[in-house]
């Protein structure tokens, strides 16, 4: 049994995504300020296969190429603020997706795959954190990022930007 | 032909820019799946949403159609604003061929300006 | 990884690292583009610059350094610099 770091209670404390967002399960490595290392279980139930027709073909089933990416982005939020945790998407600082490059697909993720994302920072400045990013299956390779840009603006940026709908939602 | 399985519900319109380009847009409607997690009581469009918009419209505007392209990396993706319930996305496709590969390139906007600019590449799996 | 050879400094060879950088073609770096105003450059996109001159010439800047790098050749003379000092 590999240590585990952060199970679903602590990443829910440590990151404001909830279902059907909240696309990590566990963090089995982390070396603060450097790389972390957490994993995602897809499995049928993803909320996205709902929508599958009864007949679909394996292949339908993989897993969307965009949702490995946000997973791997929520690795490195948690590495980012892993000595102290943005909980919270209306906070006083909030944790942006700055900017991604860089990104190769190498592999298939399909329901019974364990995905597990290594990101490692390579760069931080004031308000901003760079991070180089592999993601995969068992040994095989199924993601690669070359850089990941997160930035960290106060929150009333994000708020007063937000149509007054967006509360009532 | 639209990935089988995606993220992003919305329904994606295929037109033309005046200049003739291909135009994708696409309403970002408050029951879009992602918002209930992100966050809860403060739906943004994640920037990865942003992207699948771009690919499911690559898609539907692809040259040769007749041919499977599949996603294969994103060169490169710039958020400048976010995106809220309601709000219309809108991008003009520049799409070429790279040898065996395509590249599908854009500058996706909204109500409020520019949002992102993203560069795609996908691989041609042949003539179906 | 060992570290390689820090590339040696030439104009034409940053016209292409920038104009990466940016999503654009090298022939839209000229020498007077400038990278705000002209390319959209914004906080993030500087800082980029800053981490791919980083990777290639083996140099470290400073956040504040930003402010230098406003053109091509602007850029030029502060990786001349950094890499004259550190050479």
């Amino acid at each position: 049994m590999t240590a585990i770091f952060a199970g679903a209670a602590e990443l829910k404390r440590r990151l404001p995504h909830r279902h059907p967002m909240l696309l990590l399960d566990r963090v089995v490595e982390v070396e603060p300020g450097a790389r972390l290392i957490a994993r995602k279980a897809v499995t049928c139930n993803e909320p996205w296969y709902d929508r599958l027709a009864d007949d679909a073909a394996e292949r339908d089933h993989d897993y969307p190429a965009v949702l490995l990416v946000e997973s791997c982005c929520q690795a490195a939020g948690l590495l980012a603020t892993w000595d102290d945790p943005v909980p919270d998407a209306r906070g006083d600082r909030v944790m942006l997706f700055g900017g991604i490059s860089g990104v190769r697909f190498t592999g298939r993720v399909r329901p019974g795959d364990v995905v597990e994302h290594q990101v490692r920072l390579t760069r931080s400045f004031a308000d901003t954190v760079i991070f180089e990013g592999r993601s995969a299956v068992g040994d095989e390779t199924v993601m690669e990022i070359e850089q990941l840009v997160i930035a960290f603006r106060p929150g009333s940026g994000l708020a007063t930007a937000a149509p007054a709908t967006a509360d009532r939602a | 032909m639209s990935p089988a399985c995606t993220p992003v519900a919305g329904r994606i319109e295929h037109g033309t820019a005046p200049d003739g380009t291909a135009r994708v847009s696409m309403t970002v409607g408050p029951g879009e799946p992602v918002f209930p997690g992100h966050y809860p009581g403060f739906p943004i469009f994640p920037g990865v949403c942003v992207i699948e918009f771009l690919h499911r419209g690559a898609l539907a505007a692809a040259p040769e159609p007749d041919h499977t392209w599949v996603l294969s990396g994103i060169e490169s993706a710039r958020f400048t604003n976010p995106v809220f319930p309601g709000d219309t996305l809108t991008a003009d496709l520049t799409w070429r061929r790279d040898g065996a590969d395509g590249r599908c390139s854009a500058s996706v906007t909204g109500p409020r300006g520019g949002v992102a600019r993203i560069a795609l590449r996908f691989e041609d799996e042949g003539a179906r | 990884m060992p570290d390689t050879q820090p590339t040696p400094l030439d104009l034409e060879d940053l016209r292409r690292t920038i104009a990466e950088v940016f999503c654009v073609d090298p022939g839209e770096v000229t020498d007077d583009t400038r990278f705000v105003e002209d390319l959209g450059g914004d906080s993030l996109l500087a800082l980029e610059v800053i981490v791919a001159l980083e990777k290639k010439y083996s140099v470290r800047f400073a956040e504040s350094d930003v402010r230098g790098l406003t053109t091509l050749p602007r850029t030029y003379d502060v990786l001349a610099d950094k890499l004259g000092a550190e050479g």
